[in-house]
């Protein structure tokens, strides 16, 4: 058997996928909320659609994150967030991400952006207060998760864009799904 | 000591327009914004015969007035920033950077998704930013 590659880290994972100029992702991504909203007009529709958009990105992403970065089965829930935030978030976003505020049972933490490039230029105005800009990356997370049997729920806690000082999403993991087979064993 | 600065889009619509002084002022300032913005036109239809100024973005001094100098700007989309200072010693220098770190606002502020062009600029932190260049305008030239 060939030796194992290990872990890369997350500068070199960052180096080594291609990379895209940020001010037109950032554009790409404003323009994508902007034709939401014009089609949509409700903000709650839009936060949804946003979610949704995340979830079906996130469930195919997973696929290439594992598959470029080596990293080998997470013991447990504390590990698999510092690897979403260290690894993932530098891979696809370009930056990191810190992991705080865990609970006593260790189900549910904080992931704190300080930086975001989504948001490079944006400022809500008075009439899309309800607006969660970000919320294509709760779906992310929330489908990258569910193809690897974690079901979790995904909430924005701090946001820039209403005025707080940073990005911070609450990750809760509601339950370990086991991979259920659609055929007995016995037949 | 600048006490005005507007931004004039490209079919003569006001974008931002903004005072540093006392409000009653202001009806004067706004009216030698619209003033200059002939002379802009003049300038850009009729230009002279010397190749680099076809191409040039600082018009620089529009027209002097007895108390006020009027600094023009004009971006290749014609979007034109306009400038009144009551400063009698201005650098060609002090202006031209003014005019550069203006227009490195007002590119951020058009990037928001949410501006749409050619309605006014509702940003507020384009304000807080032009209000920041405003201020170090006049210590520049101080030794």
């Amino acid at each position: 058997m060939p030796p194992l590659t290990p872990p890369k880290s997350g500068d070199a994972l960052f180096a080594s996928v291609d990379r895209v100029n940020a001010e037109l992702f950032t554009l790409t991504y404003g323009a994508i909320v902007r034709q939401l909203l014009t089609d949509l007009e409700e903000v709650e529709e839009v936060n949804k659609q946003l979610d949704q958009m995340g979830y079906n990105i996130g469930t195919r992403l997973v696929d290439e994150f594992l598959a470029k970065s080596n990293v080998s089965r997470c013991v447990d829930f504390k590990e698999t967030a510092d690897v979403i935030a260290k690894l993932g978030f530098k891979m696809f976003l370009g930056v990191t991400a810190t992991v705080t505020k865990w609970d006593a049972e260790g189900t549910s933490c904080s992931f704190v952006l300080e930086d975001n490039p989504l948001v490079d230029f944006v400022e809500l105005p008075d009439t899309c207060q309800g607006l969660q800009y970000c919320n294509v990356l709760s779906g992310v997370i929330r489908g990258a998760l569910e193809m690897v049997s974690m079901k979790t729920e995904v909430t924005w806690v701090r946001d820039m864009l209403r005025g707080d000082d940073a990005y911070e999403m609450r990750v809760k993991l509601i339950k370990q799904v086991p991979e259920e087979y659609p055929y007995k064993d016995d037949d | 000591m600048i006490v005005c600065v507007a931004v004039v889009g490209h079919q003569n619509n006001p974008l931002y327009l903004q005072s540093f002084t006392e409000a009653d002022d202001a009806l004067k300032l706004h009216h030698i914004v619209h003033c200059s913005l002939d002379v802009i036109d003049e300038r850009v239809n009729n230009p002279k015969r010397s190749a680099p100024t076809l191409n040039e973005t600082f018009l620089g001094l529009l027209y002097p007035t007895e108390n006020y100098k009027v600094y023009g700007y004009l971006t290749n989309t014609k979007v034109k920033f306009i400038m009144v200072t009551t400063d009698l010693d201005v650098k060609d220098a002090d202006a031209r950077n003014f005019f550069r770190k203006f227009h490195a606002a007002y590119v951020d502020a058009v990037s928001n998704p949410f501006h749409v062009p050619g309605k006014k600029i509702a940003s507020r932190s384009f304000g807080v930013r032009v209000s920041t260049i405003v201020k170090s305008f006049g210590s520049g030239t101080t030794g």
